[in-house]
């Protein structure tokens, strides 16, 4: 267990630096000078191409430099405090530095602090709404299977599920809070400030993605149950004599989640990307909007830490999903 | 091979040809054939292709179409169309009745032709989502190919590589290089329409691949243990050719599968982002009508609803039709 997570720990890491070096490398040589939006802003557009104050602060942000040495400034950011150049004034940067916004010279990291519980607090309830609802439903469609609802539910989340997020998403905040407002306050609200608020808050949200993404589920754990329902194994705990109750729950259903663990794991990264939609289409400031906003105005720190960030909840979603199967399934001997 | 006609010679002996109609009987039929044969049987499948087929014809031949119905995306003048004030459309929807010279009426605010930029949006999404999915298709093939004929290092190197780009969400890589495009060709619109749109069949191209790589890897493996491809080796045939010619006839079914299921996800794909404004530039697409029609939604609902159906209907007769060939393949199912 503890070499197995050492190494998935490790691939992991291997998987960030790569992506944190691409992500690097595509705002250094990418745009045209990656001063210039700074210079623009700073000096009310008296800043060109060719202009020798550009070059002023090419110098100053270190783009005069060899790449990987202000990667490896980048790096040393992220564990010690650093100064950084913006134009004439120094700015304070204490670890972890993710840079500073070309807009309002504020941290960074500071602004991921605010938008980083809306993202996850979006991401948790519609995670732990499609998964309840999707995993029963479809324990449920399994047990049924054939009949009338069960091939219904089959054929209806099929073509459900073809249907774009983002539509969806769009026409039920179009529906639901614009013309009828039947769920009027789409907000966030810290739940430390007020949970029934925070919750009140976020229902719709949770309600469409979780509904969205049920389907899908609906069917995975359906098929993954239909399977495990003919093991031998069940065969015998019912023979055995145990209640139905249990052999479905305990036994059919615990293998039947393996697959929808997976599944569910591949998916963070759907669940995040969807955020994006998500955040934009109801007006909710979370990491989404925040780096969609910031590549309105070529905000580029803004832009890479939102990539970065993401990249990273998915490798981390990754690793933890590999140790629930662990736990899940007693046939995975992680070695 | 055809016998000679007439009764058939075996160890001297005369035995009569077996009539017509038995013979067919035990014709033997390609897996592709049978699979088309099923297809053919299947109306959900017959449906979603006629639909499918009724959208590739309104974009090849859009611009005849186009000046069929007397339409066109030029733009006109909007004080001829356009109420002064409410800025809605003066005749058809949504105040007047149907509008012959405009069917789907026309745009609030500047009164171009809905039903021009309608088709000139399934252009975009068709033809992008074509090249995105034919390139991805012939890359995944190639690496799987490879990495399933060669084992080893190589394998293991483009394995770590497919893990790790289903492990980057490629919303996110959409957001970073919007900004860097802008501002490289931002100045010249004949580029930044020429790059946009090279760029985006790019990302999705280089998120697409992995799961194509995936199942030809897999089929490969097992592919190369079985006895013509060893009886090839052993006669000396070159690599090359026991790629081309043993392995990949046996590689349709994933490889038809894949790109099938591929389409839809780029269509979706293209309209989400255009939604999101880091899409196309300097075309039409379903999405940014969408994105315009939003603010117009309580005056205007069917501006809105025109690409959303669009869209939906498209990407589900795709998707639809992508399952229906997959079961057609898969000798498991039943119907």
């Amino acid at each position: 267990m503890f070499a197995f997570l050492v190494k998935r720990i490790l691939s992991g890491f291997l998987t960030i630096m790569l992506v944190s070096m691409i992500v690097y490398a595509l705002f250094w040589y990418g745009p045209k000078s990656p001063a210039l939006q700074l210079c623009v802003q700073e000096t009310n557009g008296r800043c060109g191409p060719t202009s020798p104050r550009l070059a002023d602060y090419e110098e100053r942000l270190g783009y005069n430099n060899p790449v990987y040495e202000e990667y490896g400034k980048w790096v040393k950011g992220l564990v010690i405090d650093r100064t950084i150049m913006l134009g004439k004034t120094p700015y304070e940067c204490p670890a972890p530095c993710l840079g500073l916004s070309f807009r309002d010279k504020t941290l960074v990291s500071e602004q991921l602090k605010d938008k980083f519980p809306v993202t996850v607090s979006l991401a948790v309830g519609a995670a732990s709404l499609y998964l309840l609802i999707g995993v029963t439903v479809g324990a449920l469609a399994a047990r049924r299977r054939g009949t009338l609802a069960d091939k219904l539910l089959v054929s209806s989340t099929l073509v459900f599920s073809s249907i774009p997020y983002y539509l969806v998403a769009l026409l039920s905040f179009l529906l639901l809070t614009l013309n009828t407002s039947i769920f009027p306050d789409v907000a966030y609200t810290p739940l430390l400030d007020n949970p029934a608020k925070w919750a009140s808050g976020l229902l719709l949200v949770w309600l469409v993605m979780g509904i969205f993404g049920a389907t899908s589920y609906t069917r995975y754990s359906r098929g993954a149950m239909v399977e495990s329902l003919s093991e031998d194994y069940v065969r015998t705990a019912k023979a055995k004599g145990l209640s139905a109750r249990t052999v479905v729950v305990k036994h059919a259903l615990r293998s039947a989640l393996v697959p929808v663990v997976t599944i569910f794991g591949l998916d963070f990264a759907f669940l995040l990307s969807g955020t994006v939609f998500t955040e934009q289409i109801f007006d909710l400031e979370g990491i989404g909007k925040w780096g969609l906003d910031a590549t309105y105005i070529q905000d580029l720190p803004v832009v890479q830490a939102t990539s970065l960030v993401l990249a990273v909840a998915v490798v981390v979603a990754n690793i933890v999903v590999d140790i629930i199967y662990s736990f899940l399934d007693p046939r995975v001997r992680l070695s | 091979m055809t016998l000679p006609a007439g009764d058939l010679e075996v160890h001297g002996e005369t035995v009569a040809r077996p009539p017509e109609a038995e013979r067919k009987a035990i014709a033997g039929r390609s897996p592709t054939r049978i699979a088309l044969d099923r297809l053919r049987k299947d109306p959900i499948a017959v449906v979603c292709f006629l639909i499918v087929v009724l959208f590739a014809a309104i974009a090849v031949f859009g611009g005849l179409i186009q000046d069929l119905l007397g339409v066109s995306t030029e733009t006109v003048r909007a004080t001829d169309v356009i109420h002064p004030v409410t800025r809605l459309p003066l005749e058809g929807p949504p105040t007047g009745t149907f509008d012959p010279d405009h069917p789907f009426g026309v745009a609030p605010g500047n009164g171009t032709d809905n039903l021009a930029v309608w088709i000139e949006g399934c252009r975009t999404s068709l033809y992008l989502a074509t090249v995105a999915a034919v390139l991805s298709t012939i890359i995944g093939v190639t690496l799987g190919l490879i990495a399933g004929f060669m084992g080893g290092i190589v394998d293991s190197i483009i394995s770590f590589a497919t893990d790790l780009f289903l492990t980057f969400p490629f919303l996110v890589m959409a957001l970073a290089i919007s900004p860097i495009l802008n501002d490289r060709f931002g100045d010249d619109t004949d580029k930044l329409r020429f790059a946009s749109f090279y760029s985006l069949v790019a990302i999705l191209v280089v998120f697409g691949w992995m799961g194509v790589a995936r199942l030809v890897r897999g089929e490969v493996l097992s592919l190369r243990e079985r006895e013509f491809v060893k009886a090839a080796r052993v006669i000396g045939v070159p690599t090359h050719r026991i790629l081309i010619r043993e392995m990949l006839p046996n590689l349709i079914a994933p490889i038809v599968i894949s790109f099938s299921l591929g389409l839809p996800a780029f269509v979706a794909a293209e309209a989400g982002l255009s939604f999101l404004g880091i899409g196309v530039f300097g075309r039409e697409s379903w999405g940014q009508t969408i994105n315009a029609a939003t603010t117009w939604w309580e005056d205007y609902p069917l501006y809105l609803l025109e690409p959303v159906l669009g869209i939906a209907i498209l990407v589900v007769a795709l998707n639809l039709l992508g399952d229906a060939l997959r079961d057609a393949f898969d000798p498991k199912t039943r119907r």
